[in-house]
């Protein structure tokens, strides 16, 4: 058959147009989300930028609302972040290795399998009802940071638990076999390669963690963090023997989320321009942190190619 | 004129061959209820290249991995007959020998090259690391002599801590040899070496392979028969899981006793 | 193993077995064109036509380009498809029954000479027969080619068996000519071209039995040159059908 150019010409240009078609419903697709965001964003700046200042990050809560501050807050939530990450990481990674290397596939693992992932779904008021029980009353640490730790800890174990194994996944089949074939036994394998060589999606998913941690509420407030504390936690570190204190984990506090719902509660306005501007500072945290993950995860990708 | 296996290996042994590192009696094979091996009785010569041979799915890669037991590595895998290895006359797939101790004295090289993300150095020091190595100097001897041994030496000498990942293909693969050969391995299982790299990169590791002969006994499994024509000095051709033909590469490739190693060898079967 | 006619062919790829096919015909053809030539110079030698002589020296170049032609079709074959086992052994048979071949158009071309010789030369006393010297090496070519063709030793073992005959004849023609030279020296170059004639077809005859030798070894990959027929029968007995295997 003779080559009929305009035929096939037709039929490309026809092709094209779908083209066209689907990458502007995928713009606007993208736009919806992302202008959503900005909005978001900028309301916020919007209404918080003017209360910006040194003074607002250095000043404790005040029922004057040009005074508050919100430097308990954020002292509150990173130490709090401090006890999630010392707790979750290690307990999330030694499960998420043992799940991919040491356990048999047999019916036990698959259930627990099952269960990890489902305690992703669980909604965060629940871990705090568990937490209530099991961390304040059960084992008496009371209201204090150590429980809001460990609670959110619990809260993204299932999280680290998957990021991990995925990452483990990632490595080829091939690697292990090449440790393996030069006598190495199973934790000499894991040691020297497999966890050395996922550290980048397990970190990436230790952010992601901690980025959702910093912004939930619900499991705090039941295990009643308090919403006006003027104080700071005492220092971990004195100037007297000995040198490192852990009374700070039975302290009370508060955290970023919770300071902004108590002043968005307040009808003055001035207070709801406080909130924005935490909001603000909590937003710019949440995508600094998750800006961290993106970059960690090109990082590692450059050096590790499978 | 088919004769089984066993008979041809004994006749084979009989015929003056220069002595054994290891002989596989009667191996079998399955994979849960799949039998990937049947019977299978060879002998492997010290420093000496013996070839596998045979179409996709024969077993050759499977037989290979007999050898340092890799298959351990997976549920459901089950040997029978024995793999006896020399000096010391040990049946290396009984229960009651690590396999962990095997794969000390047994290298593998395998198809794809699969050096680990570290630095070249790293690549080639680990075996002497997992054998408990501290000295920084002795690893660096060790790592120099294997490097030369698998020809890769001039060409990373300068730049040692470099990533693995930066080598062309070639050259991963020899830097996975020289890997292998750091610990000294008294035999050397090659699974399809080249099959994933270029001509001249063949020629070069087919290069290697004969001089390594001196230090090592090597088995190694390829589909490119040409390899093994020129490669080898013992050939054995597998098919469907059983051991059809072994003796003499010169022989096998002149004048083959079975008719299936004849049809194969000249193409008249895939 | 033992090759078979029928295990030639076969290959996956059908240009191969073609082209095998194809070398097998080819020699075969080069085999009929030197038969053809032999028989005619015999013809020629006995009836002393010096026209069928002249045809039979100018034939001799078809018999030269048909070994160029083969030698080229061995090569490419070497360099294009590495044969090996049964296959490299066809070709490396091939390449040296096609000098043989040659060889033999050589010889049928010097006996054509000698009748163009003799043309001018005085006929002594009457010719020893050389016709049937003659036929017996003519057929002990088409019986090793034969043997080529079938794939078959038993064939090719009575070609050795048979060349003996051809020189016990030469033997004796020999004797017969040297006889009349030394009671006759006017017959001498008479005689002498008859002997070389002979010669030639003693020539043809070890040529034919050259041949049969490569297709003991293209069958059975056994080198049986330059060995006694009683060792050569020993070696071959052993791997043909109905007989119990050897080492």
């Amino acid at each position: 058959m003779p080559y009929d150019a305009q035929a096939v010409r037709r039929l490309v240009a026809r092709g094209k147009q779908w083209d066209k078609v689907f990458v502007i419903a995928g713009l606007l697709c993208l736009m919806v989300g992302v202008l959503t965001l900005a909005l978001l964003l900028a309301g916020l700046i919007h209404d918080g930028a003017g209360r910006l200042n040194w003074e607002f990050f250095s000043n404790f809560p005040s029922r004057r609302a040009e005074r508050a501050g919100i430097l308990s807050a954020m002292v509150g939530s990173s130490l709090v972040m401090l006890v999630t990450a010392l707790a979750a990481i290690p307990l999330g990674i030694a499960a998420g290795v043992y799940l991919e290397e040491y356990a048999r596939r047999n019916w036990v693992t698959e259930i627990i399998e099952i269960n990890v992932t489902n305690l992703a779904g669980v909604p965060s008021i629940i871990y705090g009802l568990l937490a209530l029980s099991l961390f304040v009353y059960g084992m008496g640490f009371g209201q204090s940071i150590l429980s809001a730790g460990l609670t959110l800890a619990l809260l993204i174990l299932p999280v680290i638990i998957v990021s991990t194994r995925e990452a483990i996944r990632a490595i080829p089949g091939s690697i292990r076999e090449g440790a393996y074939a030069l006598g190495a036994t199973r934790w000499q394998t894991v040691r020297d390669h497999v966890v050395p060589y996922s550290t980048g999606g397990i970190l990436t998913g230790v952010i992601i963690g901690l980025a959702r941690a910093i912004g939930e509420t619900a499991p705090i407030i039941t295990i009643g963090a308090l919403t006006f504390i003027a104080f700071l936690p005492p220092a971990p570190l004195g100037a007297e023997f000995p040198f490192l204190s852990f009374e700070w984990l039975r302290s009370p506090f508060t955290v970023m989320p919770i300071q902004m719902f108590n002043w968005l509660s307040r009808p003055q306005a001035a207070f709801q321009e406080n909130a924005a501007a935490a909001g603000v500072v909590l937003v710019v945290m949440t995508l600094l942190m998750n800006a961290a993950a993106i970059w960690l995860r090109a990082r590692y990708r450059k050096r590790i190619k499978w | 004129m088919d004769m089984s296996a066993g008979v041809i290996a004994g006749q084979a042994a009989d015929a003056g061959m220069p002595p054994l590192k290891a002989q596989a009696s009667e191996l079998e094979f399955f994979y849960g209820e799949v039998q990937a091996l049947k019977r299978v009785s060879m002998p492997v010569a010290a420093n000496r290249v013996t070839a596998l041979i045979g179409p996709s799915g024969c077993g050759k890669s499977t037989f290979l991995r007999c050898f340092n037991r890799m298959h351990d590595l997976y549920d459901g895998s089950r040997y029978s007959g024995q793999i006896v290895f020399q000096p010391d006359g040990v049946n290396i797939l009984d229960r009651a020998v690590d396999p962990i101790e095997v794969r000390m004295r047994i290298g593998m090289v395998f198809q794809k090259p699969n050096p680990f993300p570290k630095s070249i150095f790293e690549n080639v020091a680990y075996g002497l690391r997992v054998r408990g190595e501290r000295s920084r100097r002795v690893m660096a001897e060790k790592v120099e002599v294997a490097l030369r041994d698998a020809s890769l030496w001039e060409e990373v000498s300068d730049r040692l801590d470099d990533m693995a990942f930066n080598l062309s293909g070639g050259q991963q693969q020899r830097l996975c040899i020289a890997r292998a050969l750091a610990t000294e391995p008294e035999l050397m299982l090659f699974d399809e070496p080249t099959s994933a790299l270029d001509p001249i990169a063949t020629a070069n590791i087919e290069e290697l392979i004969h001089r390594l002969k001196d230090k090592v006994t090597i088995l190694i499994v390829t589909h490119n028969m040409q390899q093994a024509a020129r490669v080898s000095d013992y050939t054995a051709f597998m098919y469907l899981g059983e051991l059809v033909e072994f003796g003499d590469t010169n022989l096998i490739f002149t004048n083959p006793k079975s008719k299936r190693t004849e049809d194969y060898i000249t193409g008249r079967y895939g | 193993m033992t090759l078979g006619k029928d295990d030639i062919g076969h290959h996956i790829s059908q240009q191969y077995n073609q082209e095998l096919e194809n070398l097998r015909s080819h020699v075969l053809h080069m085999g009929g064109v030197v038969e053809r030539q032999i028989a005619d110079a015999i013809s020629a030698l006995e009836d002393g036509d010096t026209q069928l002589a002249a045809s039979v020296v100018g034939g001799d170049l078809q018999v030269n380009a048909l070994e160029l032609n083969l030698d080229e079709e061995c090569s490419r074959i070497l360099a294009r498809r590495q044969p090996a086992a049964g296959d490299l052994r066809l070709i490396f048979a091939v390449i040296k029954t096609v000098t043989d071949l040659e060889r033999i158009g050589d010889q049928a071309e010097r006996v054509a000479r000698t009748v163009l010789e003799l043309a001018n030369v005085e006929p002594g006393r009457s010719r020893p027969p050389m016709r049937h010297m003659g036929d017996l090496a003519r057929r002990l070519l088409n019986k090793a080619l034969d043997a080529f063709a079938r794939m078959d030793v038993a064939a090719a073992l009575e070609v050795e068996r048979e060349d003996m005959a051809v020189d016990q004849e030469y033997e004796a023609i020999l004797r017969q000519l040297m006889t009349y030279m030394m009671e006759d020296p006017r017959t001498i170059t008479w005689a002498l071209n008859l002997v070389w004639a002979a010669r030639a077809m003693e020539r043809i005859g070890d040529h034919s039995k050259n041949i049969a030798e490569y297709v003991i070894y293209l069958v059975q990959g056994k080198d049986v040159r330059h060995v006694s027929i009683e060792e050569r029968e020993r070696r071959v007995q052993g791997d043909m059908p109905g007989q119990p295997p050897t080492a």
